[in-house]
């Protein structure tokens, strides 16, 4: 009998049946794995395994004793929406037949599920990796050349990140005897390393720009499907291990308010709508670290919530934009347009989905968003306040109106095409129905919370004044469209922080192949030359010092003829 | 339970004003264009003036100013927009940038 049973290990060990299935089956068994992961999450809050908090489920290995399942209210949050998430997300992509894509997303999945229920460190470290093993070939199953080479730099970020957590983590269970995973200690001095280190490599899966732009870059070429997975898991995950380790890290409040403001100049710019989605996924994740940073109650407790509301709003945003993608082959801006009379009920769920993530009243992001806003204003933080509306701003601009406006609105390019086949208008219609009962009775979510909520989202003031940012910002965008002062969208990309990396990279990657290299050859071929030359020369040597030394020998034995000859004359007289 | 049904009600019209904002902003206009442009426009008004009437919180100075959030919401849009207009001169560049970069040391 086992005390307990791993929703990760679920999904992993599952994946590996799918191939034995066919047609309808396979269908049935895809749906099953998130099925049975989401009651057995169910099961643990009802208390099926014990009361909770409780950590039991541990692993001997090597004689190390791995905690795999730490179970409380901060993992069960997260192990109730990475179960709930996929569950969406396997009946948004029903229809794909490509046995292995479905693999690789479940067992990221997994991934993420294991490393939220991991209670020591090394068991992290080693789920942290099969997620980044698995979400590099989520990207891959692009099938494109593109993808191919997203996908490479991808896994190298992946890769530094992984080592830097496992130097660190290393270091740490040396210096303090344990590898339990709990609140980190940080400090000014040398012994903080370890943590440092630690910290370090979850912000590099959280995306903090500048060591983001692994996310902008390899997220939009996987498939329609795989973008909205890889969107959901490495960053949740990184807040979910943020929000373990590090509350009440000051320097995170800085770091979170700064990621909000940097992505919503690339958003506005950003011509590919799945791009502008990943620079608004950062911008969100900043006000999730902000809170984590915050450190009190409220404020992470509004972190969680607003990463709980965001898998679904933000989610929801990426299957309107793939819904779009697999009708029409594109979502570029300046190819879309108009398309509200073919793609109705994609448009009406793209407006519930813009309008929770710019945290309009009723809707999702209104209730989680304000928690982090509410707890900045309590602490007087007037420049992260500032801040943080700004980017709340930007959010409406980019993600609330540029998102639906330039897709379903603006010139009518006379795209014949329809809504998305049925499996996916049902995947997004479960998120919209999650994102408005959320903003309707708040309460839903906040049961589940890691802390107990005395929070109010509706009052008069607030919601007023979220009314006026958010109408005026589209009063700006009015204005400046129908002036025609607007910039128009152009198709070009735009350099990012991986520039840098990226140029002198590959100038370094050139500088190998070829002059060094041709140094290499030269080198080589001078040294031969020089080789041969002195082969031949020795040779030519020997053979003038062997004529030389014979006439010289043949000389001698003239001269020593000539005196014992003069000898021999001289005493026969 | 008066607080409740003003600020349903305001929150309604809310997201109705932003959703006619998306179909009336641009030519070619929705055949209703100009009544949708109408019905923005009140709404616009009706969060300014729900404002004047509201016992704001006040946490920092300048949220005593009169409609300061639409103020606020207003100028960082414009900014925003601009800013990333001052960014298109040296960001953006040809979408086969990189891959001539690599090209053309082959």
């Amino acid at each position: 009998m086992i005390g307990w049973l791993h929703p990760g290990l679920i999904l992993i060990v599952g994946v590996l049946l799918v191939p034995l299935f066919r047609g309808k089956w396979k269908q049935a068994y895809l749906l099953v794995l998130p099925t049975m992961a989401l009651i057995d999450v169910i099961f643990m809050y009802m208390g099926f395994f014990g009361d909770i908090p409780y950590s039991t489920w541990t692993l001997s290995f090597l004689g190390y004793e791995f905690v795999l399942g730490r179970v409380d209210k901060l993992s069960l949050i997260f192990g109730l929406l990475f179960t709930l998430a996929p569950l969406t997300l396997v009946i948004y992509s029903l229809h794909v037949k490509r046995d292995s894509e479905h693999m690789s997303e479940l067992a990221y999945v997994g991934g993420a599920l294991g490393v939220v229920f991991a209670g020591d460190l090394f068991a992290l470290y080693i789920f942290w990796e099969i997620m980044a093993v698995a979400s590099t070939l989520v990207v891959w199953h692009g099938r494109t050349d593109k993808a191919r080479r997203a996908g490479f730099r991808y896994i190298l970020w992946h890769i530094l990140g992984g080592i830097i957590l496992l130097a660190g983590i290393v270091m740490y269970v040396q210096s303090t005897g344990s590898s339990a995973f709990n609140a980190l200690s940080w400090g000014a001095g040398i012994a903080s390393l370890p943590s440092y280190l630690i910290f370090v490599g979850f912000i590099i899966n959280a995306a903090v720009p500048p060591l983001h732009a692994w996310l902008p870059d390899a997220y939009p070429e996987s498939t329609v499907t795989g973008t909205v997975y890889l969107s959901i898991f490495t960053t949740k995950t990184a807040v979910y291990v943020l929000a373990r380790g590090f509350a009440g890290f000051e320097p995170l409040i800085l770091i979170g308010a700064l990621m909000t403001a940097y992505p919503i100049f690339y958003a506005v710019l950003e011509n590919d709508l799945r791009k502008v989605l990943c620079y608004s996924l950062i911008n969100q994740v900043g006000f999730m670290l902000c809170g984590i940073g915050i450190g009190t109650a409220l404020a992470v407790n509004g972190a969680v919530s607003h990463a709980f509301a965001n898998v679904f709003f933000e989610g929801l945003l990426f299957l309107c934009v793939g819904s779009v993608l697999f009708r029409t082959g594109t979502c570029k801006c300046t190819e879309l347009g108009g398309l509200y009379k073919a793609m109705p009920l994609t448009c009406a769920f793209c407006f519930v989905g813009a309008a929770s993530i710019s945290a309009f009243p009723l809707f999702s992001g209104f209730v989680t968003k304000s928690m982090i806003i509410s707890e900045a204003a309590y602490g007087h933080m007037g420049f992260v306040w500032v801040i943080l509306m700004l980017a709340s701003a930007g959010v409406f601009h980019h993600a609330g109106i540029k998102v639906p406006f330039f897709t379903f609105f603006g010139k009518d390019l006379g795209l014949k095409v329809r809504d998305p086949p049925i499996n996916m208008i049902l995947a997004m219609g479960i998120a919209a129905v999650l994102s408005i009962t959320i903003g309707v009775y708040p309460h839903s979510l906040y049961q589940f919370l890691p802390y107990p909520v005395d929070f109010v989202p509706y009052t008069i003031p607030h919601v007023v004044s979220q009314l006026q940012l958010l109408l005026f910002a589209s009063f700006a965008f009015f204005v400046l469209i129908s002036t025609g002062l607007y910039p128009p969208e152009q198709n070009k990309i735009n350099l990012d922080s991986d520039w840098p990396f990226r140029i002198f990279g590959g100038k370094f990657i050139w500088f190998c192949k070829q002059p060094l290299m041709d140094f290499a050859s030269m080198l080589d071929g001078g040294l031969r030359k020089i080789a041969s030359k002195s082969t031949l020369l020795a040779r030519e040597m020997e053979e003038r010092v062997f004529i030389g030394f014979s006439v010289l020998l043949a000389l001698l034995f003239i001269a020593l003829y000539l005196v014992v000859g003069w000898i021999h004359v001289w005493l026969t007289h | 339970m008066d607080d409740v049904i003003i600020m349903a009600i305001l929150s309604v019209l809310g997201f109705v004003g932003y959703v006619v904002l998306c179909f009336a902003a641009k030519e070619p206009r929705h055949r209703l264009g100009n009544v949708l442009i109408a019905i923005y426009g009140l709404v616009l008004l009706t969060a300014i003036v729900s404002g004047l009437f509201v016992n704001w919180h006040i946490y920092f100075w300048w949220e005593s100013l009169v409609a300061f959030s639409a103020i606020y919401g207003f100028a960082a849009c414009v900014f925003l927009i601009y800013a990333a207009k001052g960014l298109r001169l040296w960001l953006p560049k040809e979408m086969d940038y990189y891959e001539k970069k690599e090209g053309a040391r082959k």
